[in-house]
């Protein structure tokens, strides 16, 4: 199980929180305005990277609280949490993802190798 | 020849005897004993078959690895596949072998061993084809009759516990590493937690002969002052019978304790605990793993890994037999030796793979001193017996085979690190030229690998590589410690996976996984087939996946394999190790969460209340709600439903709707956010007045309803449907934290701060009068769909006038602590107003009756407010709300879409089921067009016949005419469409 | 029956050409399927699979083989049954036996809920030829001895059955397809890594591999998890999620369970394997994630349903346990569509569910990929779904289910 730090509670085990998807996603303010294919991919369309990704948390059993956090989806490894209001953080100012190739495993921490690739 | 047993021992009670069956007979061993190790005393040699061939297997090993030795505990629920090697006797045990019948010594499965020629890897695939009819008559049931090891068990039910740790450090393995590194830690604040397999401390200490002295001290006095030193500090806590099986992200180990071991598990009793471990570090001392090395007939009984055959001596007190052959591609065996000498048994042969030159001088030496007969640079070519070891085939440097007639054979064929711990955490592999394995390389998390789990073989470096790896936890570091071995310094170990057949048979067989029948005939095969991938290998042959998980052999699959492909064994990779390391019984991992405790029962507070009067419940999500009332004890549903819905509309009836779903929306700009979440629009809405309100997900579909009760501008309280509480708050909360968090609103759940009671019926008023006298409740005091906050009984209740029947109705909600009172209260007053209590079957009758749809049963998540016929709940000019804009999308604004609507069967005798479907036909041969289904059905009291809510395509269009509806019972019948309500279509009764 | 002493190679290990008609990325059942498919029905020979590990090694190896047809909408009821057709046939279409067991597959209804869903789809399923009916609670008992109908949170209150759904072995689909399209020419390449799919003017020209540039006109994507990592790189934004889904099996015991059982409800699904483990599905975890791990808290909700819905199963362990990664669409129905750029086709979003489609999946994958126009069977399950609003929401059967 991860281990998420809420930034109103600290490091908790993942199983108070709820995932709410990719964040950054702003709901466009004037929905009537948008063309169907634009207002579905606000509905239906989220990023799905493998590496770093920008997500949102609740603090479901706990504060109640929504935040983001940045983790790398090819380890899990979770490099930031932040408030709502805070702007995203760049991508210079986090760990480099892990990622050899476009689609590949990382080096280490991934799922399908156990053995060092020669 | 046979066994003998070695007193100098202290794990072993040999004053006390103990008395257990093996397959019906009775044998006695001492406390102490596994079942593996009181068998070897009593030599009984054949303990199990194997599971293709049914071929008998004995005991190969003396540990967690061991492949052969499963058997079903009987006095423990017919517990299967236990590990003999690991299970300790009791008085009164009772063990069966598995996979055999009639028995053991005369198994008929043995017949397969006959045919095996025909049996071989991914035979099932390439045969049982034709003729075409017989796979699912003939072979399919006979494949898997023959399935399985153990038999089923019996019901259990777990007693077992979990219990959390949270630790600076974790050490796996109380063996020579894992203690020296304890000890260097000892002095630091760090929380220590040590995790130890077995029952005692010390590992290669005690199980084996390598070592006799440790810092000028015996082995067994050292191991008790550090222990005693250790359990003193309050910083170190010591796990024993403990097995880590887990290692998750983030170091997280999973872990289980057996709470029994050498007792009989008590029913009732904790029997093992899950210990669930995150620690900053996790120190890997686990150890390394012996390997077998395969030849003709490598898995006939009396054939056992030598260092499990010196564990059996050395700890268990048993020498499995006195004068065996010893057979060996390494230096490992000097200490074996040794120990045989020291107990007067003399090894039979001494057969080294390696070249005399190659063969360490000491080991030599006392090989010559004592005149054993020594073959060097010489193979086992193969085992001759029927059902146990009985001549063993040598194959000298020339090429000459020697017979030795023995019963027993010690094998070694290498030592591995344990990896698999290392790898479940997902740190790689690299693989080691020098001894010929796979070792821990990088890690991923923080894990520390040291002895020879770390792949270091040479005690002189122990030390050092503890004070390397443990320095920046400010450790204080270790000084060379003394050792007294019998073993030589360093390991060394020369390539030998696999010996030549002398001659070829379709029948002879070098087995590479025991448990399931593997050859390496089958891995030849499978790379002749091109299944040269090593993952493809195992999946096609299915080695490594019995219940060892090839922990003596998986290497050696590898060895073979890259010597066929004529890779480097680097190359051909390891497949992945999945956790558990070894079984974990699903008991433990349930722990309590069971029966009681796996989900928790909400009741309301007047649920007792329910229980003495006839209440029948059903689950709605975790609350326990009145489904009906029995009047008296035979009376069924149906007749409940029946006389409840008909006694509402005629004199008055209460529904506890405590477990709807309340919610507290405060905040100057709460007008503002009700308005984007739901439909309707509120700006206009008097203060204290309510309304109905439909709120939709941002697809546009229907996803909740309930009453919204405006106190203020800046005060809302909302109810929800039941089950979707907890949806709508944390809806109702994302959008307020993530999308809007400019608007000043707060929400909270008051679900349990208060229980609703849902009055109805003509005879409302009069009661209502009666429990609250001064209220007024006539039409103009108190009209439709308002409320009030009055006091009754010195608390505050809010009424609100409001109905889910179509009758006169009130919604009352009051604190639960005198919530009972007020029950009791309204039938006090309401008895002779004919008062009853009905449950949610009425309740969805009534509703129906009135075409007030119910959300999650009307609607399934693809209707929209306009399929419902609900559009006039969009409130006009709002600009916008959750979903509005999905309104307007080409599929949303066909008028065709699927639409609720009203349907009645032609002959009134007809009853219309849920779930069916409008068709076109009478017909109900498929495929059939089907228009939609029936949502709701019933069959109404008060309309004297059957009735169902339909969502229909092009339903609106469709009211007025004829179609058929299907049945479970009967083909289909034909049935009228109309409009969605059947009763008080002018409301009269609602605002009367 | 012969001695198997001379089998030939399953298939050729080539290395990749110049170009090829068409490209299939992704060498699991559905992909390999594709291939198969292509080649036998629409003549299609000079093709390519691009794996990236081994075949069958993603979800086709390590799914609960739960095959089943007893879908609610006729969307999906006409996929899946066109599969299940497919499957009856398969062993022998192949000529290599796939071990499809049909043992039934029984949805447990626990509470009124679940029993008015259940029963609607099994009217559904009636009146499209599908034969799955609603059985009672002394009717399951009959079928399943062991299970614990009554002294459970949430009691069994009946069940659909599909008689004619099933197991199959996952693996052998893998390989039989990939066997029978290498004999007809398909050439199938293993651990070699698609990087980026290659456009120009809106248009398919190649795919850039960890083994050089390959060129083709068509390229299908059959990745599972890894579908929109791939679509990206064309710039193509799929509404996928990738989230992981863990799996266990026992240690084998003796039959003690003679069909599939699947509980919505509780999370809790089980067979028993030819080889007597019992083969359990837990639920999805709920983050995206590529590490093919899950949370050990998603096992014990699992195994607690489990042990208590089978009292026998107390005294069982766990042997194994794994996890995947899976392909999650809005509506839990798959996506088998053309996109904006031409030659560029996806077969992805299967979710939980995937394999009991792949034979149905491949066949129509194949037809879109060949003609450039979806089946009659997949015209509904296009990516224009999610714009216009007419989805196929199969939350209700799908649920998290296999």
């Amino acid at each position: 199980m991860l281990i998420i730090e809420c930034p109103y509670c600290g490091p908790r085990e993942q199983c108070e929180f709820t995932n709410g998807g990719e964040a950054h996603v702003s709901r466009p303010s004037n929905p009537e305005e948008v063309t169907d294919k634009e207002w579905s991919e606000y509905v239906f369309f989220r990023s799905n990277p493998k590496g770093i990704y920008f997500e949102r948390w609740v603090h479901s059993h706990g504060c109640r609280k929504w935040f983001n956090a940045v983790r790398d989806t090819s380890t899990d490894k979770i490099l930031r949490s932040y408030e709502i209001k805070n702007d995203k953080p760049s991508p210079a100012d986090l760990e480099d993802s892990n990622l050899t190739t476009p689609s590949g495993e990382p080096d280490v921490g991934s799922g399908n190798f156990t053995v060092k690739k020669l | 020849m046979t066994a003998q047993n070695n007193k100098d021992v202290t794990h072993i009670a040999f004053h006390q005897s103990i008395n257990f069956t093996f397959d019906g007979v009775k044998y006695r061993g001492f406390k102490g004993d596994t079942i593996a190790s009181a068998l070897i005393r009593n030599n009984v040699r054949v303990v199990g078959r194997s599971f293709k061939y049914h071929r008998p297997r004995g005991i190969y090993t003396c540990g967690i690895e061991e492949p052969n030795a499963l058997v079903q505990i009987l006095s423990e629920h017919n517990e299967p596949n236990t590990r003999a090697t690991i299970k300790q006797i009791y008085e009164g045990l009772e063990v069966e072998s598995q996979n055999c019948w009639p028995s053991l010594e005369n198994d008929l499965g043995s017949i397969n061993s006959l045919l095996s020629p025909l049996f071989s890897a991914g035979f099932y695939n390439k045969t049982f084809m034709r003729p075409r009819g017989f796979w699912k008559k003939v072979y399919e049931p006979l494949i898997r009759k023959a399935a399985g090891l153990g038999k089923p068990p019996k019901p259990f039910r777990t007693t077992s516990t979990q219990l959390h740790h949270h630790v600076d450090v974790v050490i796996v393995g109380g063996g020579l590493s894992g203690l020296l590194a304890a000890k260097s830690l000892a002095k630091t604040e760090l929380k220590i937690l040590i995790i130890e397999q077995d029952g005692f401390l010390g590992g290669i200490l005690k199980n084996s002969n390598k070592i006799s002295t440790i810092e000028n001290k015996d082995n067994k006095l050292w191991i008790k002052e550090l222990e005693k030193k250790l359990e003193g500090l309050e910083n170190i806590k010591i796990l024993k019978n403990t097995l880590a099986t887990t290692y998750n992200y983030i170091n997280h180990l999973i872990a289980i304790e057996d709470r029994t071991t050498g007792t009989l598990p008590l029913d009732g009793n904790v029997d093992q605990i899950l210990h669930k471990i995150r620690a900053d570090h996790i120190i890997l001392a686990n150890g390394h793993i012996e390997r077998l090395v395969s030849f003709r007939n490598n898995d006939l009984p009396g054939i056992m890994l030598a260092g499990s055959f010196e564990k059996f001596i050395q700890r268990y007190g048993v020498i499995p037999e006195t004068n065996p052959v010893i057979f060996s591609n390494n230096s490992s065996c000097l200490s074996l030796i040794k120990k045989l000498i020291d107990l007067n048994c003399k090894p039979q042969a001494y057969v080294d793979s390696r070249s005399g030159d190659k063969i360490e001088p000491e080991l030599l030496k006392i090989i010559h001193k004592k005149n054993i007969p020594l073959f060097t640079n010489a193979h086992i070519e193969g085992c001759d017996g029927k059902k146990q070891v009985q001549e063993i085939s040598v194959r000298d440097a020339e090429g000459i085979i020697t017979k030795l007639k023995s019963k027993m054979l010690c094998v070694s064929g290498g030592f591995n690190p344990d990896v698999h711990l290392f790898t479940q955490s997902k740190g790689v592999l690299s693989w080691d030229d020098e001894y010929l394995t796979f070792k821990p390389d990088k890690s991923f998390q923080n894990t520390i690998v040291l002895g020879s789990n770390a792949g270091i073989f040479q005690y002189s470096k122990i030390v050092n590589d503890i004070n390397t790896k443990l320095s920046f936890l400010d450790h204080e570091p270790l000084l060379e410690i003394d050792l007294t071995l019998n073993d030589t310094d360093k390991y060394s170990i020369e390539k030998l996976w696999e010996t030549k057949h002398e001659k070829e048979s379709r029948w002879s067989k070098s087995f590479i996984d025991l448990q399931n029948d593997v050859t390496t005939k089958d891995l030849r095969q499978g790379i002749q087939e091109g299944f040269d991938r090593i993952e493809h290998l195992k999946r096609f042959t299915t080695n490594s996946m019995g219940t060892d998980q090839g922990k003596i052999s998986s290497i050696n699959a590898l060895g073979i394999v890259s010597e066929i492909l004529d890779k480097k064994v680097s190359e051909v990779g390891t497949t992945i190790y999945r956790p558990p390391y070894a079984p974990l019984s699903f008991a433990s991992i349930a722990g309590r969460g069971t029966y009681d405790f796996y989900d928790p029962e909400r009741k309301t507070s007047i649920h007792e209340w329910h229980k003495k009067n006839g209440a029948i419940f059903e689950d709605v999500g975790q609350w326990k709600r009145p489904w009906y009332f029995k009047s008296h004890p035979e009376e069924n549903l149906y007749e409940a439903v029946q006389r409840e819905a008909v006694h509402v509309r005629k004199y008055a009836g209460v529904l506890d709707g405590s477990t709807l779903g309340k919610i507290e929306i405060k905040g100057s700009d709460a007008l503002e956010f009700m308005n984007l979440m739901y439909t309707n629009n509120f700006s206009k809405m008097k203060p204290m007045s309510a309304r109905y309100a439909l709120m939709l997900g941002e697809d546009g579909m229907v996803m909740d309803d309930g009453i919204i009760s405006k106190i203020n501008d800046k005060h809302f309280i909302a109810t929800t449907t039941t089950g979707g509480a907890a949806k709508v708050l944390s809806h109702m909360e994302e959008f307020a934290q993530t999308e809007w968090p400019h608007l000043n609103v707060f929400l909270n759940s008051i679900t349990e701060q208060f229980c609703t009671f849902n009055i109805s019926g003509p005879n409302t008023r009069l009661i209502m009068e009666k429990v609250f006298k001064d209220i007024k409740f006539d039409n103009e005091n108190f009209p439709f769909m308002t409320f009030g906050n009055f006091t009754y009984l010195k608390s505050t209740v809010r009424i609100l006038r409001a109905s889910f029947t179509g009758e006169l109705g009130y919604e009352i909600y009051v604190r639960p602590s005198i919530a009972l009172k007020l029950w009791e209260d309204l039938f006090r007053f309401g008895k002779d107003e004919g008062l009853i209590a009905y449950g949610t079957e009425t309740m969805h009758l009534l509703r129906a009756e009135k075409g007030y749809i119910i959300v999650g049963q009307d609607t399934d998540g693809s209707v929209t407010p306009h399929d419902m016929d609900l559009e006039w709940m969009i409130g006009k000019n709002k600009k916008d709300f959750i979903g509005k804009r999905s309104l307007t999308r080409t599929d949303t604004i066909r008028s065709d879409r699927k639409q609720l609507v009203g349907i009645k069967p032609i002959d009134p005798n007809d009853i219309i089921e849920e779930g069916q479907h409008i068709i076109l036909t009478s017909s109900i041969k498929p495929p059939v067009k089907m228009l939609g289904h029936v949502t709701s059905s019933y069959v109404s009291p008060n309309l004297g016949h059957s009735f169902g809510m339909a969502v229909i395509k092009d339903g609106k269009k469709l009211i007025g005419s004829k179609a058929y509806v299907s049945s479970s019972s009967k083909g289909a019948f034909e049935i009228e469409i109309i409009k969605p309500i059947f009763i008080d279509e002018e409301n009269k009764r609602l605002v009367s | 029956m012969s001695s198997h002493k001379n089998w030939e190679k399953m298939w050729r290990s080539p290395e990749p050409k110049a170009s090829y008609d068409a490209i299939i990325i992704g060498g699991g059942g559905h992909g390999l399927g594709t291939a198969y498919y292509l080649a036998k029905e629409h003549g299609l020979t000079n093709i390519a699979v691009i794996e990236k590990g081994w075949l069958g090694g993603g979800n086709t190896g390590r799914n609960t083989t739960i095959i089943r047809s007893n879908y609610l909408w006729d969307e999906s009821a006409n996929l899946y049954e066109h599969s299940l057709k497919l499957w009856e046939g398969l062993t022998h279409d192949l000529n290599y036996n796939v071990m499809f067991s049909q043992r039934g597959v029984m949805n447990l209804a626990h509470t009124e809920h679940d029993i008015k869903e259940i029963k609607r789809r099994v009217s559904a399923n009636t009146l499209n030829g599908i034969d799955s009916k609603w059985i009672s609670k002394e009717e399951i008992q009959k079928l399943v001895p062991i299970m614990n109908t009554d002294n459970l949170r949430y009691p069994v209150l009946g069940a659909s059955f599909q008689p004619r759904a099933g197991t199959a072995r996952h693996d052998t689909v893998a390989w039989g397809y990939a066997m029978r399209a290498d004999e007809m020419g398909v050439d199938i390449i293993q651990n070699c890594e698609a990087y980026k799919i290659l456009t120009e003017n809106g248009k398919v020209i190649g795919l850039e591999t960890s083994k050089g540039i390959i060129k083709s006109k068509k390229i299908g994507v059959v990745a599972s998890g890894h579908t929109s990592v791939l679509a990206e790189s064309a710039g193509i934004r799929l509404p996928l999620q990738s989230k992981p889904l863990q799996a266990l099996v026992s240690e084998p015991i003796k039959p003690v369970i003679d069909t599939v059982v699947m509980s919505n409800a509780v999370h809790a699904y089980v067979s028993q394997s030819d080889k007597g483990e019992l083969v359990i599905g837990a639920g999805t975890d709920g983050y995206n994630s590529f590490t093919q791990r899950g949370g050990f808290d998603v096992v014990e909700d699992t195994i607690r349903a489990m042990v208590e819905l089978y009292p026998v199963f107390g005294k069982m362990k766990m042997l194994r346990q794994w996890g995947g990664i899976v392909d999650i669409s809005p509506d839990a129905s798959p996506i088998i569509s053309k996109c904006d750029i031409q030659g560029l086709y996806f077969n992805c979003g299967w979710g939980t569910g995937g394999f009991k489609a792949t034979p149905g999946s491949a066949n129509v994958f194949a037809h879109t990929v060949a003609k450039d126009e979806p089946h009659s069977i997949n015209a509904a399950f296009s990516l224009d779904r999610f714009v216009s609003g007419k989805l196929v929401d199969e939350h209700g059967a799908a649920a998290v289910a296999h």
